[in-house]
């Protein structure tokens, strides 16, 4: 870095050509992002919404209450019969098609290759009409009546269940709440301890944590009450909020830097599209999740109630395997890992993926961590070498 | 206090608010005179032809006049000072620019007389909308003020990124080859000091603020709708949500005896 003098008059002149030559510089940038920017400016000119499709994998509708949708997919191998049939319980703040993005990064097609029998819960799109439903509709009830469906489409057999954010924390309080009815759980990014290891947090960790901490319950309860529910641009922001500089350069620099490329485009209309198709939250409910579990933390200290009865995790009897991202800026890894506590653990395990909250699903190598690391570890509790090796412990 | 039977207390805070704001607003002019007039003094007659040698020393003089501690190298230097030129000095002119200096005052004190005729006494009929206004005037102040510190807030980071940036490059790195490395740099100084600043206690702050009071506002609004719809003998927003709660506590009902039913023929 060099110093410059003034000239022989005192004029800090240097600065002048200093100046021209930077701003020449950002003017060539200026220029050369122009013509990337342009290139990725045409295909948005060209491509259609219609183009930009998600969630493509066939589906029919098996069970339906209220507004709530269960689906079973179409088999794309042949279903194993060892293994029961699990359903995928999204959470309320954004959709389930997260799950089926695009062909080649869907959980759903990855299990369907696998030969799982799969269902999926869709919430559909609660109004205000809706703004009473709170944790007992949407855990004893509306997951509880799919549950039983499945339980007794199997032959009145357990089934499995994998639980994605807040449908994670639906399902741990189901398995809790009712143990007979399943035979493993899975989950991804759920947070079961809300408050977390806050001492430990990285920078960008646990934001939400904090945003929610700050509010008093009073501020939670306006909002809940003037607004009815709690709005799905509101969550979106805070989301937003959390990737600052992600969210404020996708639009310019973000595609400036795609320069047109197909396949890059439509990876990011397609998680476009999902982040815009953002639901409004019941109200009731959504008061539960920011009053009683972000900030009082009932669930881990044995408070929280579905149905007047007190949700004790250690009932959970069933295999867990427990999902963490390790860069999530939503749910920080110790509020997810909080669970292995109550759990035997015999019965417990876990996966670190490498990535944020959504690269859970979207990200190519989640193909393999997750979606892999699922199926394997259904296929070590209940495959059929899994029956050998149990009918071998009998025998012994 | 103020007197109930003859309501003087309203007419005794109206006038604490026009002359506290009057005041407010002499004192800003005064002080804006000043400078003015310190920023004049040494100027060159400028009505014959202007000397090059004059005019660099009158700019800086009247630049120096609002900026005291001005310092025309710090375009130069590129070491982090550039952004301390907008928060270390309380100087005149930056002080204009300062949003938490001038919003703080009278609407702090518009807003406890807006509380206190709000919070005050109600009659049965009197005054009512008056009461209703002046809570909503301090709702609209609260957040106004929010927005204000929060805007300062985000200012500040802005001011920091910048400053960080500053430390690390200057304009023979931003020559190299691939100026992607700068852009990078620049974007992570920002998310850096964003970061820093979404967790730090003036944020937290403002924003919980600003939720609260633009809820409040909502709220307001729904009032207002609420009267219209009555106005016009349309049902309210509050009557359909008891219509709904009661459904819905009737679905509930309907569940459990079910249940118990169900359990009773198992039985």
């Amino acid at each position: 870095m060099t110093a410059v003098e003034p000239d022989k008059n005192g004029n800090p002149l240097e600065e002048l050509s200093l100046a021209q030559e930077a701003w020449m510089l950002a003017w060539q940038q200026m220029l050369q992002t122009g013509e990337r920017m342009l290139k990725s400016n045409g295909f948005l000119g060209e491509v259609k919404n219609e183009d930009v499709a998600i969630a493509e994998t066939p589906a029919d509708v098996v069970f339906e209450v209220d507004k709530v949708r269960l689906l079973r997919y179409k088999p794309l191998a042949k279903t194993r019969t060892d293994i029961p049939p699990m359903i995928i319980c999204y959470g309320l703040f954004g959709r389930q098609t997260m799950i089926d993005l695009q062909e080649d990064r869907s959980l759903v097609r990855n299990l369907l290759m696998a030969g799982i029998d799969l269902y999926v819960v869709d919430w559909g799109n609660p109004t205000r009409a809706d703004q009473f439903l709170n944790f007992d509709d949407y855990v004893e009830r509306y997951l509880g009546s799919c549950v039983e469906h499945v339980f007794e489409a199997n032959g009145n057999k357990p089934v499995n269940m994998f639980g994605i954010c807040e449908g994670g924390t639906f399902a741990t309080m189901l398995a809790a709440f009712r143990p007979e009815l399943f035979a493993g759980l899975a989950l991804a990014i759920t947070p079961i301890d809300f408050h977390g290891d806050q001492d430990n947090f990285w920078r960008g960790e646990g934001f939400l944590n904090s945003w929610v901490g700050n509010l008093t319950k009073d501020d939670i309860d306006l909002l809940i009450d003037t607004h009815g529910m709690l709005p799905g641009e509101m969550t979106g922001a805070v989301f937003s909020s959390l990737t600052p500089i992600a969210s404020m350069t996708k639009y310019n620099i973000g595609l400036a830097r795609m320069e047109g490329n197909e396949a890059m485009m439509l990876n990011f209309l397609r998680m476009e599209k999902w982040i815009a198709d953002r639901p409004d939250h019941p109200g009731e409910a959504a008061r539960q999740w920011l009053n009683d579990l972000y900030r009082e933390n009932q669930l881990v200290n044995g408070e929280f109630e579905i149905c007047g009865e007190k949700i004790d995790l250690k009932k959970i009897s069933c295999p867990v395997i427990n999902i963490y991202a390790e860069q999530d800026h939503i749910i920080p890894v110790s509020c997810s890992k909080a669970l292995g506590k109550f759990i035997s653990k015999k019965n417990y395990d876990e996966i670190g993926f490498p990535g944020g909250h959504v690269g859970v699903f979207v990200s190519r190598k989640a193909q393999g961590v997750v979606a892999g690391g699922l199926v394997d570890w259904l296929e070590k509790k209940q495959g059929k070498s899994a029956a050998k090796k149990k009918q071998n412990r009998k025998k012994a | 206090m103020a007197d109930k039977d003859n309501n003087d207390g309203g007419m005794d805070q109206m006038f604490q608010i026009w002359e506290q704001g009057q005041n407010a607003f002499f004192k800003a002019q005064t002080e804006a005179m000043e400078t003015f007039n310190k920023s004049f003094e040494n100027m060159p007659d400028f009505s014959g032809q202007i000397k090059q040698t004059d005019s660099f020393p009158a700019w800086d003089n009247f630049i120096k006049s609002w900026v005291p501690d001005w310092d025309p190298n710090i375009f130069a230097n590129q070491s982090g000072e550039f952004s301390n030129q907008f928060t270390k000095s309380g100087n005149a002119f930056l002080a204009l620019l300062e949003p938490a200096n001038w919003t703080k005052y009278a609407p702090e004190q518009l807003r406890v007389i807006l509380q206190s005729i709000a919070e005050g006494p109600k009659f049965a009929d009197l005054a009512t909308p008056q009461h209703e206004a002046a809570e909503t005037w301090r709702e609209t102040l609260d957040y106004t003020q929010a927005a204000a510190d929060m805007g300062k807030v985000m200012q500040d980071a802005w001011v920091r990124t910048y400053g960080r940036f500053n430390k690390d490059y200057s304009i023979e790195d931003l020559k190299a080859p691939n100026p992607e490395e700068a852009m990078n740099a620049w974007l992570g100084a920002a998310n850096h000091e964003l970061l820093e600043t979404q967790r730090s206690p003036e944020y937290m702050d403002a924003q919980r603020r600003m939720i609260r009071s633009s809820t409040e506002i909502k709220a307001r609004q729904k009032d207002l709708a609420e009267a219209w719809s009555e106005m016009y003998q349309m049902p309210t927003r509050t009557e359909m949500d008891d219509l709904i709660k009661t459904v819905h506590e009737l679905r509930r009902e309907l569940r459990k005896v079910k249940r118990e039913l169900a359990s009773l023929k198992a039985v």
